[in-house]
């Protein structure tokens, strides 16, 4: 009796894991298929800084660095600059204009997101 | 007797909020749009009562099973004796007490808020910091990033199936008892219909997870590594199992460490939602922003089942910035804006607060804005996020804002500290007499000051943050307010770049009155009563009277004061400064050009510059502007084509060549220190022999709590004059430059007055302030005018005589005035006759009047000016050569003797 139960069990768990095999297979997948396409933006190089969604565009000293706009500390969207100094809404998290951080509790700089600017000059593109 | 199974308990009221959550969900399925979320929600409450009813049913009921389900959770607890569920049973229900708060987050994150946006940001990348499965786990819970598909799912299928079995396995029934259900019901109605389920308006900057998770994000915001938390929520799953399976001690120890984790978790989830505001900065009820930034949270209006417009209004209102907002359903048809500024764009909410969701006239204007762009509520309305903050932050740094120069003036005239430059700000006055003295007589002017009525600015308003400038009325705006019977008025005053000469006067007409001496007008001592009946006079405010003078060459010719002061020089440019002159960027230079300019092309302009140029004049794409040597600013309304500049006044678009400055201006060696305003300003106001005491019998202003006090500073004026000024030395870093200065505190004040000690003295001072008197003419002063001129020297009025006996030449000097009792100099003067004066001398450390070398080498040339007319062959090789002349001499020529 006890032998079948645990049988039993060991079926039972054999087919979870099935499932949580197939899903995390089919998930991963599934995000391999939604291909991150470049994005392109308007850009306006004596805007020292620009919030476009998921990314912030700083241009100073005549470069232009794209940052993640998500806060590496729990991913919150900064969409504000304060003096110089992005702030994160979430747990007020501060970063300096080169993304790097003067505030915790995040401890990481912000990502820098690959980018180049259009052959025309007015647009960026992020590699998404 | 009433059977077990029928007792209300927790549990079973549990059960009742479920299927009432359930229910009201299926309801307010039916407006919810999952692909525009936060739109529908806000159309819903906006223009759906008995949808929003049900959508406050569906939140209120959930809240409610939460809290009946966690209590119910506490009655095991409380019995002594063992639960003993079985392990399948015992862990089945941990996870459930985790699927509901699944269910409530979920529920959470589809209002598509700000809140929710940045929560389900927090919720992601915790599941994605999971080893092994996390990036799986935080796509399958929440979907592709702007998508709520999979949010929605869960919420009304995944988790609720759970719930719904994992209830009727513990509970073994599927119905509460009817009595708990009715309750339930009743009680939850009442709750739907005076407090609304929340939305965030998306404006406030500060944003908060569910009450529930509050604690949580408290615990967050310690934590370097945040995932780690996450073991957290492991622990206390683990807990609720031992609880509920345990043998005694393991279960025993299981509930303590339970209720202590909830009491701890009470006390954060108090902090979090009380004292946290914007990017969760520790805010106390003490604090001036805490109404704004905490108790936003808290914003409940009622259902308006009959609210003060018809539907047709919500639905023809446009959509802001993702939203629909009550206010449009009523205000409609009111006009009057700039495009950039019309409701179409951004509503009413983003400048007046209030609450858009509200459907109700006093709901809707609670905590509004009646007057936004005062600078205390700056940030709330014209500096928030989308739409200028860096300008807000900017204002309250500039020299308009802090009245930097005039208070530590002040406190430096009332030998408060030891030197007039010392950066401060009108905030930080204290109840020193220098500080009472500013708020009783000075500091109304400061931006910060607000605007308390409706109306246009004019000769007699004050401060007003960015009103100051930027707020115009209409005709029809003005006679519609002042027609106004408590109606609502369509016709909305303009917030714009049009800023008059109108807006500068009302503070600038005073002090060193550059408005009124911009326009040709000097002030009298004359009363209003006095006043002539003549065009050569003007009143201002009721009672100054003002009589006509040369007006600056520039006002003759169109141009007002925006023309030549761009928005950094205006509106600060981040920097503190001392003085004017510091921020003052523009300057004569800038725009009369000797020589090839200094230009920007329009693509390298920085954004303010090049959004102001594109909305005043256009396409300025291929334009080049002039730039400032001072700090490289753009000057938006000059441009220059084939090799000529030409300038652009900023609210007419007149069009001008620029000049550039005289032959004698540039190729003098002799004058290359005078500054353009030294040689051309026309006139300037001086004022002499001013005396202060304070009388405590006599009724006062604060000027900066705007109320009345007890006690004033009274000031007895002396003479008021409009003459060419004296000039001075200022030194800096850079350059020495000779400039106009203007006895700006030749003055007493009475100590024993405000001390009430009798054997106190008064204070004297003798101190000339360097002047920008904006009454520009383009023929410069004579030569005479100075070097032959007392005033112009500094002695004062008085006769200045070149007199010359046995061969000899003597400069003398009889002035007009007696000696000032306090010093021995002359009321009005400045030095005394050929000599040096040291020490205090002038409301700045780098502002000298002339040593003796250069009053002589000055009268030297006014010796020859007694003789040789200034446009002379003979005065006009001097300019370039003097030393020369001199040597070259006729014998007829007698220079002054200095023994």
């Amino acid at each position: 009796m006890k032998s079948r139960r645990a049988f039993l069990k060991i079926i039972v768990a054999g087919i979870a894991s099935f499932f949580i095999f197939i899903w995390n297979k089919l998930t991963l997948n599934h995000l391999k298929t939604a291909v991150k396409g470049e994005k392109k933006f308007p850009f306006n190089k004596n805007k020292t800084v620009s919030f476009n969604g998921d990314y912030i565009i700083v241009s100073q000293n005549n470069s232009t660095t794209v940052f993640s706009s998500h806060c590496t500390h729990l991913g919150c969207k900064i969409d504000k600059l304060e003096g110089d100094r992005f702030v994160c809404p979430c747990h007020g998290s501060e970063y300096d204009l080169n993304g790097k951080v003067i505030k915790g509790p995040a401890y990481k700089n912000l990502e820098t997101v690959p980018s180049r600017i259009s052959e025309d000059g007015n647009g960026i593109i992020i590699e998404g | 007797m009433k059977k077990k199974k029928d007792k209300t308990t927790f549990g079973t009221l549990a059960l009742a909020m479920f299927w009432l959550v359930v229910l009201s969900g299926v309801f307010i399925a039916i407006p919810f749009d999952v692909k525009s979320p936060y739109f529908s929600i806000s159309s819903i409450m906006v223009g759906n009562p008995w949808a929003s009813l049900i959508r406050n049913y569906h939140y209120w009921s959930s809240q409610f099973f939460l809290i009946f389900s966690l209590v119910h959770l506490y009655e095991h607890f409380h019995y002594k004796e063992k639960i003993g569920l079985k392990k399948g049973m015992a862990f089945r229900l941990g996870l459930a007490v985790f699927i509901i708060f699944l269910a409530m987050i979920t529920g959470f994150l589809l209002k598509g808020d700000s809140d929710s946006r940045q929560a389900r940001q927090i919720l992601q990348t915790l599941s994605e910091r999971i080893p092994l499965i996390g990036e799986s786990l935080a796509y399958s819970l929440l979907g592709a990033p702007e998508s709520y598909q999979l949010i929605y799912v869960h919420h009304i299928a995944t988790f609720t199936v759970f719930i719904a079995i994992a209830m009727v396995e513990h509970s073994r029934k599927y119905w509460p008892p009817i009595i708990d259900f009715i309750l339930s019901f009743a009680g939850i109605l009442g709750f739907s219909y005076f407090f609304s389920a929340p939305l965030h308006d998306n404006l406030n900057p500060a944003v908060k997870g569910p009450w529930y998770f509050v604690g949580f994000q408290e615990i967050l915001h310690w934590l370097k590594h945040p995932e780690w938390s996450l073991l957290m929520f492991l622990a206390v799953l683990i807990l609720i199992y031992l609880v509920n399976s345990g043998k005694e001690k393991t279960m025993f120890l299981s509930k303590r460490t339970l209720l202590v984790f909830v009491g701890f978790y009470s006390i954060l989830t108090v902090t979090g939602l009380f004292f946290r505001g914007e990017s969760w900065k520790w805010v106390t009820p003490w604090n001036d922003e805490y109404s704004y930034s905490v108790l936003h949270n808290f914003k409940t209006p009622k259902v308006e089942f009959s609210p003060e417009f018809e539907l047709n209004e919500v639905i023809e209102s446009p959509i802001i910035q993702g939203r629909k907002e009550s206010c449009l359903a009523c205000h409609t048809g009111t006009h009057g804006f700039t495009d950039s500024h019309s409701p179409e764009a951004i509503g009413c909410f983003s400048c007046h607060g209030g609450n858009p969701f509200a459907t109700g006239k006093k709901q809707s204007h609670r905590n509004m804005i009646h007057i936004p762009g005062n600078l205390a509520t700056a940030k709330q309305s014209c500096g928030t996020t989308q739409c200028h903050p860096e300008i807000a932050e900017r204002v309250p740094t500039g020299l308009m804002s802090t009245l930097s120069g005039m208070i530590s003036v002040d406190r430096f005239v009332f030998n408060e500290q030891d030197n007039p430059d010392i950066l401060t700000d009108v905030h930080q006055l204290t109840n020193s007499p220098a500080d009472g003295h500013l708020k009783n007589l000075c500091v109304r002017c400061h931006l910060g000051n607000p605007k308390t009525g409706y109306g246009p600015i004019n000769e007699t308003s004050r401060g007003g943050g960015c009103l100051a400038c930027h707020l115009n009325y209409s005709g029809e705006a003005e006679k519609a307010l002042a027609q106004n019977k408590g109606d609502l008025i369509q016709a909305h005053p303009e917030i714009s770049l049009k800023v008059t000469d109108n807006h500068c006067f009302g503070c600038h007409s005073r002090s060193g009155r550059i408005s009124t001496n911009y326009e040709g007008w000097h002030e009298t001592t004359l009363e209003a009563r006095q006043m002539p009946d003549s065009s050569n006079y003007r009143l201002v405010e009721g009672s100054r009277v003002f009589i006509k003078k040369q007006e600056d060459i520039h006002h003759q010719l169109g141009l007002e004061c925006i023309d030549c002061h761009h928005s950094y020089e205006l509106m600060g440019d981040g920097n503190h400064y001392a003085h004017q002159e510091g921020q003052q960027d523009v300057q004569c230079s800038d725009c009369h050009i000797e020589g090839r300019p200094g230009t920007i092309a329009a693509e390298n302009l920085d954004n303010e510059s090049a959004i102001i140029a594109a909305l005043r004049f256009g396409n300025i794409s291929e334009r080049k502007f002039l730039v400032t040597e001072k700090h490289n600013r753009a000057l938006i309304n000059t441009f220059v084509e084939n090799d000529s500049v030409y300038f652009l006044t900023k609210n007419s678009g007149k069009k001008m060549a620029m000049k550039p400055p005289a032959g004698v201006c540039t190729s003098d060696h002799a004058h290359s220190s005078l500054t353009c305003s030294g040689c051309h300003t026309s006139w300037a106001p001086t004022c002499i022999g001013c005396h202060n005491s304070f009388d405590e019998n006599e009724r006062g202003y604060n000027m900066l709590k705007n109320k009345e006090q007890n006690g004033a500073w009274v000031e007895y004026i002396g003479v008021y004059e409009a003459k060419l000024p004296t000039l001075g030395v200022r030194k800096t870093e850079n350059k020495t430059e000779i400039i106009p200065v203007l006895p700006g505190m030749i003055l007493t004040i009475d100590k024993k007055s405000f001390t009430k000690n009798e054997n106190d003295a008064p204070i004297f001072h003798r101190l000339y302030a360097p002047a920008a008197p904006h009454t520009t003419s383009s023929k410069g002063r004579s030569c005479v005018s100075c070097h032959n001129n007392p005033v112009a020297l500094g002695y004062g009025e008085g006769e200045l005589k070149y007199e010359i006996a046995d061969g000899k030449g003597k400069w003398k000097f009889y002035p007009l005035y007696e000696p000032d009792i306090n010093d021995g100099l002359p009321a009005d003067a400045w030095i005394d006759f050929l000599k040096n004066r040291e020490g205090n001398v002038a409301t700045r450390s780098n502002v000298f009047p002339f040593n003796v070398e250069q009053q002589k080498n000055i009268l030297t040339a006014g010796a020859c000016l007694t003789c040789h007319p200034e446009n002379s062959p003979v005065m006009k090789k001097s300019l370039n050569n003097f030393d020369g002349q001199i040597k070259n001499r006729s014998k007829k020529c007698i220079l002054p003797d200095w023994d």
